[in-house]
């Protein structure tokens, strides 16, 4: 109908349970549930050490889910955050170690490693920006090459071989959690407020929604689009600091396995994979909701296939009951 | 409400106290009439009248709350859009239903495939060889129909929009409908395509069609209709043979109000500044698409710009506003170049208003508050970061909204796809106000829009102009710019070809300075 | 339509990947002359002939506008079943029936998520990975299992002269390029593909013809995970890994459109599929570091695709109507 009547009061059940279920809480409801009814299956699901290793293992996927959220929400996906996260790590690694470090072991070695992953993280999201903004090559292609390349430059550049010896206060930035987890939160608290507060956060909407009008409307299409990207590239070379830091070797592998956890996570999240929708705060419990799975499985003592099993299955079963809930949403 | 009483010919569809509500509301509360069949019955009314409620009862689409329909005397109760279609009801929608990526003779032929071993007979299902030399020739014997020489394997892509839409009319008739409507058929079409179309209504009522023809165009029905049916607020307001009403009746059943005119009075001389010239165009050419444009628009001037469809009035458009290049000549925007892009033009202060509101001019599943604000963003912003305060936000969308009276129901965060096609329009001429524009380019500002909105934003038109923008109109409505403009330019193939002051208006020296030559 | 010349740049990036291939072909022929053998141009075409089938049918999924990242999942989880029932002494024939089986079942699974429960396609497929993955190595218990040599042979076996795999690439592109341009089937399919929306209001059974098309794309998994088993000889835990991604990329090669409608399944696919492999032939016949090989095929398919997103510009810039002739140059 293109002549919509003025919407009347739907029965009054209706109302709260939609506004609920459109809500970003929505997840983390989800994700409280499922603590609850774990809790007495798992032994030491509930304990303060349990939590403490979960935070740890979400604080990379966080960042990672963040930086995806900007690019999905500009409508377009970023495949490569994997690789940066092992050329970044790599490069770090390579700078910084105490064997043949390149930076040596002067009192600027361990900023000036942080800064050059960093660089290397902005520059793999400044490349994709460009080929998807200027060369106007769809996102999955341009990133799913740049995850080839850059991962085999990982490999390459270390022949495939870890790289130990890290100094300690270098290893400290990711592994301790006293420094992960303020890092973490101010930056994905930045990247909320960037992104709801700013022009550029609306910009970035307005891209994603349709980006002819946006055009039209003035919006720096080309620059916005890039700039998606190059926060993503830059949030997985923090990302990548926290994972060699626990792993306490920089490798070419790292993070091999997250780009699925990281693409469910904002799905989850309420992110749009087709552009212009999502917020941070429901990606927050989407990322939780995915590392309390993968924490509980992981103490239930299951098999790592049956691990990867379930969580295909809950990951189908979160995006169903994410599309039943938009469904509710758009009701009355 | 007795049903038309001077009927020779047999009644073929019968409305017959149709109720329809959503959540409560009543959309059709009891409309009743007939259609006859070799007649062309025109339904009018404005934007929420209820007529695409009361076509979606007849497609299929939705099942009346009460009352029936009988189609030649038999109840027609279709529950999909398929069963409408096999009683013999074919729509014509004003959005085309086609494939680009398929070729003419496939659209033609895309829900019944002729297949080897059985030529004639179309099937529905998938299955099976399809048979193209009896493709060939079905799709050539509808494309006869509609009276278009193309080669059938043509790919649709290729088509203009007066083919496309012919195509359409081809397709339908294909399926040997009983009752064939057309929604709103004449926006994408130029002049000729028009007539063309209309001849062939003609053609097709003599054949002993029944036809429903719905359209904002109050003189194409009055012109082309047999009987009318006016809806207002879900009921039928008046009906009967179209003789009986004037352009005057027509509008004051629609709108339930008498409108004095269809166009707020003008006066140029008040606001027009002859000295202040706000957009200047020099020799500007672009091969293929503009040659040698020059004209000036003044500061308080509305300046009309006529031209079939193609004629390169949008394209010209685009490139004053900076989307798409030209290879010569010079744009000044208040005496100084201008800058590159649509952010260097908006920063001269030039706004746009695009031909294709839901393509490049809305955000349809953003809310009117992100719509409206979306160019003005920067201005708004606290600091060089870009900081936005939402209270700041509201308050602006509170006031441009009252401005441009938005209808009140809808809330600031709703999505602009839920509005009307008349709200839609002032939403972006909102998004355009906000920037307080120096020069407006509006293309088609009130395509699509019923008869109570068009009067508004001709208002809000004028209103600008007295405070001093400059407005460049597109319109393929003669009567719009005869009615709105100071001045006219009339395009043909990317050239201007006449200028007319408002003193020299006339349809016929527009129409034949448009033709080409 | 006016006659204006073609642009010979124009024409050029019309046949970007045809002769990206020959590029690819002189470079190593050059660098190695063994590169040009039949027995290695021959071995190319073998080791494509996998990723060329997966490629047939993401060729239909891509074509309704949808992905399907589980192919490589359901080929291992084929062939993990396939190599128990070889291992146990189960008939080849059954055990091939089985890798059939599981790509359909598999499909059935995808088009079941995508229409019925209204799933994204990406999201979907994303999510039957997982749980192929899974599956795969709990039926292999994350062992490798070699097969016996009679098996290999299926692999290397000809019959008139062509190597088996051919005969079935070759019959499975003909069946498909039948279905997509010879049946209504097929049309509405391409229908469906340029706007779903369109196709559900011309009455067309949208969800049927979107999940038919999973349904072929997981047979034609199957039917790759076959060609890659009778090949390799061996289940490996990391069989078919990054075999959605060969396909997707040798799909786009070939022209393919990711958003739908757009892209013929014979030659452009299989082209593809064809330049991926003898880039990584060519690299290993001049003994690449083979740590480089990633990186040079990454580049490689990034201009590739950088080509091909130019060549879709200028087409646009093409197609657009002149509103007056241009005096002829």
């Amino acid at each position: 109908m293109s002549s919509a009547p003025s919407r009347p009061a739907a029965a009054a059940w209706v109302t709260p349970l939609r506004s609920w279920a459109g809500s970003d809480f929505f997840v983390l409801v989800l994700s409280a549930v499922y603590f609850l009814i774990l809790t007495p299956l798992a032994p030491g699901f509930a304990s303060t050490g349990n939590a403490l290793s979960l935070i740890t293992s979400l604080l990379p996927l966080l960042l990672l889910a963040v930086g995806q959220t900007w690019v999905l929400v500009s409508g377009g996906i970023d495949l490569s955050v994997t690789a940066t996260i092992a050329l970044t790590s790599v490069l770090g690694g390579l700078a910084v170690n105490e064997v043949s470090g390149w930076l040596g072991s002067g009192p600027f070695a361990i900023p000036g490693a942080i800064l050059l992953m960093l660089a290397a993280g902005a520059g793999v999201g400044f490349l994709n920006g460009l080929a998807i903004a200027r060369l106007r090559m769809p996102p999955f292609m341009v990133t799913l090459t740049s995850l080839m390349f850059f991962s085999g430059v990982a490999v390459w550049l270390t022949q495939s071989q870890p790289i130990g010896s890290l100094p300690p206060t270098f290893t400290a930035f990711g592994g301790r959690l006293g420094w992960a987890l303020p890092v973490a939160a101010l930056l994905t608290w930045v990247a909320h407020l960037g992104l709801s507060r700013t022009v550029l956060g609306r910009w970035l909407y307005a891209v994603g929604q349709n980006a002819r009008t946006a055009e039209v409307s003035g919006v720096p299409v080309r620059t916005v689009t890039v700039c998606a990207y190059v926060v993503s590239g830059l949030l997985a070379a923090v990302a990548s600091l926290f994972l060699t830091g626990q792993a306490e070797t920089a490798s070419p592998v790292l993070g091999q396995r997250m780009l699925l956890d990281v693409i469910a996570a904002t799905v989850i999240g309420g992110v749009s994979l087709y552009g212009g929708q999502g917020r941070i705060l429901g990606v927050l419990f989407g990322v939780l909701f995915i590392r309390l799975i993968d924490n509980s499985l992981n103490l239930l003592g299951l098999n790592f296939t049956l691990i990867l099993m379930t969580k295909g299955a809950v990951i189908l079963l979160a995006a169903w009951l994410d599309g039943w809930r938009r469904q509710l949403a758009r009701m009355a | 409400m007795t049903p038309v009483a001077s009927s020779h010919a047999p009644v073929r569809l019968q409305f017959d106290g149709l109720q329809k509500s959503f959540f409560g509301v009543p959309v059709l509360r009891s409309v009743s009439f007939s259609v006859r069949a070799g007649a062309i019955t025109a339904l009018v009314g404005e934007n929420g009248a209820g007529k695409s409620t009361l076509m979606n009862l007849l497609g299929g689409n939705l099942t009346p709350d009460a009352g029936q329909i009988l189609l030649e005397g038999q109840p027609h109760r279709p529950r999909t859009p398929a069963e409408a279609q096999r009683a013999g009801i074919a729509f014509v929608h004003q959005e085309l239903n086609l494939f680009g990526n398929l070729s003419v003779a496939e659209n033609l032929c895309l829900d019944g495939f002729p297949l080897q071993g059985s030529p004639d007979a179309a099937t529905s299902s998938g299955l099976g060889w399809i048979n193209r030399p009896a493709l060939q020739l079905l799709a050539r014997n509808r494309l006869d129909l509609v009276g278009l020489k193309l080669d059938p394997n043509t790919p649709l892509h290729r088509l203009s929009s007066g083919e496309r839409q012919l195509v359409e009319i081809a397709k339908a008739l294909g399926r040997h409908p009983r009752v064939l409507i057309l929604d709103e058929p004449t926006t994408s079409l130029s002049a000729p395509e028009c007539s063309r179309l209309f001849a062939l209504m003609r053609e097709l009522r003599s054949e002993g069609l029944a036809l429903i023809f719905i359209s904002h165009s109050l003189s194409d029905v009055l012109r082309e209709a047999d009987d009318l049916v006016i809806l207002r607020d879900g009921a039928v307001v008046a009906q009967g043979p179209c003789r009986d009403f004037s352009s005057q009746q027509l509008i004051t059943h629609m709108v339930g109000r008498t409108l004095e005119q269809l166009f707020p009075p003008r006066d140029s001389k008040r606001s027009l500044r002859q000295d202040v010239p706000c957009l200047e165009v020099r020799n500007v050419t672009q091969p293929g698409i503009v040659r040698d444009i020059s004209f000036t628009l003044h500061s308080g001037e509305i300046l009309g710009m006529a031209g079939l469809m193609g004629a390169g009035r949008s394209e010209l458009a685009r490139i004053l506003f900076g989307l798409d290049p030209h290879a010569s000549g010079e744009i000044r925007i208040g005496g100084e170049l201008a800058r590159p892009g649509p952010r260097g033009r908006i920063q001269q202060g030039v706004g746009f208003l695009t031909e294709d509101r839901r393509g490049d001019g809305l955000s349809l599943e953003s809310s009117i508050a992100d719509n409206m604000t979306l160019v003005s963003l920067p201005q708004l912003a606290r600091t060089a970061i870009g900081w936005l305060d939402p209270t700041t936000l509201r308050q602006t969308v509170q006031t441009i909204r009252e401005s441009v009276r938005l209808t009140a129901t809808a809330r600031d965060e709703q999505p602009v796809k839920t509005l009307s096609g008349g709200n839609q329009q002032k939403v972006v001429l909102a998004k355009w106000l906000l920037t307080r524009p120096k020069v407006l380019i509006l293309d088609e500002p009130t395509r699509g829009i019923d008869v109570g909105a068009k009067y508004e934003i001709y208002q809000l038109i004028h209103q600008l102009a007295d405070q001093g923008a400059g407005i460049l109109v597109i319109s393929s409505e003669i009567e719009e710019l005869l009615g709105l403009c100071d001045r006219l330019l009339v395009l043909a193939k990317g050239q201007i070809r006449a200028e007319l002051p408002r003193a020299e208006f006339q349809q016929e020296r527009i129409l034949a300075a448009a033709l080409p030559a | 339509m006016n006659p204006t010349p073609v642009p010979l740049t124009f024409r050029l990036l019309q046949a970007a990947t045809p002769l990206l291939f020959l590029m690819v072909v002189l470079v190593f022929g050059l660098l190695e002359p063994r590169f040009f053998s039949f027995s290695n141009l021959q071995g190319i075409l073998l080791q494509s002939t996998a990723t060329a089938l997966v490629a047939v049918g993401m060729t239909f999924v891509l074509l309704v506008a949808g992905v399907d990242l589980s192919v490589g999942a359901l080929m291992f989880v084929g062939a993990a079943l396939a190599g128990k029932l070889i291992l146990a002494g189960q008939p080849v024939a059954l055990a091939l029936a089985v890798m059939l089986a599981v790509g359909v079942v598999g499909g059935t699974v995808n088009a079941l998520l995508v229409t019925r429960l209204r799933l994204i396609a990406f999201v979907a497929t994303l999510g039957l990975l997982h749980v192929g993955r899974g599956l795969g190595l709990w039926i292999t218990q994350t062992r490798a299992m070699n097969l016996p040599d009679s098996f290999l042979q299926l692999g290397s076996a000809q019959w008139l002269g062509l190597p088996l795999p051919l005969w079935l690439l070759s019959v499975v592109v003909l069946a498909a390029w039948t279905l997509l341009n010879r049946t209504p089937f097929g049309r509405h399919l391409y229908a469906t593909g340029f706007s779903e929306e369109a196709a559900r209001k011309a009455g067309l059974p949208t969800r049927r013809i979107i999940g038919l098309a999973y349904v072929l794309c997981g047979a034609c998994a199957g039917l790759g995970g076959m060609v890659a088993l009778a090949q390799l000889g061996a289940v490996s835990p990391s069989f078919g890994e990054y075999y959605e991604f060969e396909a997707i990329t040798a799909c786009v090669l070939g022209g393919i459109s990711l958003f739908g409608g757009r892209g013929q399944v014979f030659p452009g696919p299989i082209l593809g599929a064809v330049l991926v492999k003898s880039l990584f032939n060519g690299l290993v016949m001049i003994q690449a570091d083979p740590y480089l090989f990633p990186v040079i095929t990454g580049a490689v398919i990034f201009f590739a695709v950088g080509v091909d997103s130019l060549r879709a510009r200028w087409l646009q810039r093409w197609n657009q109507r002149p509103i007056y002739l241009t005096d002829p140059v």
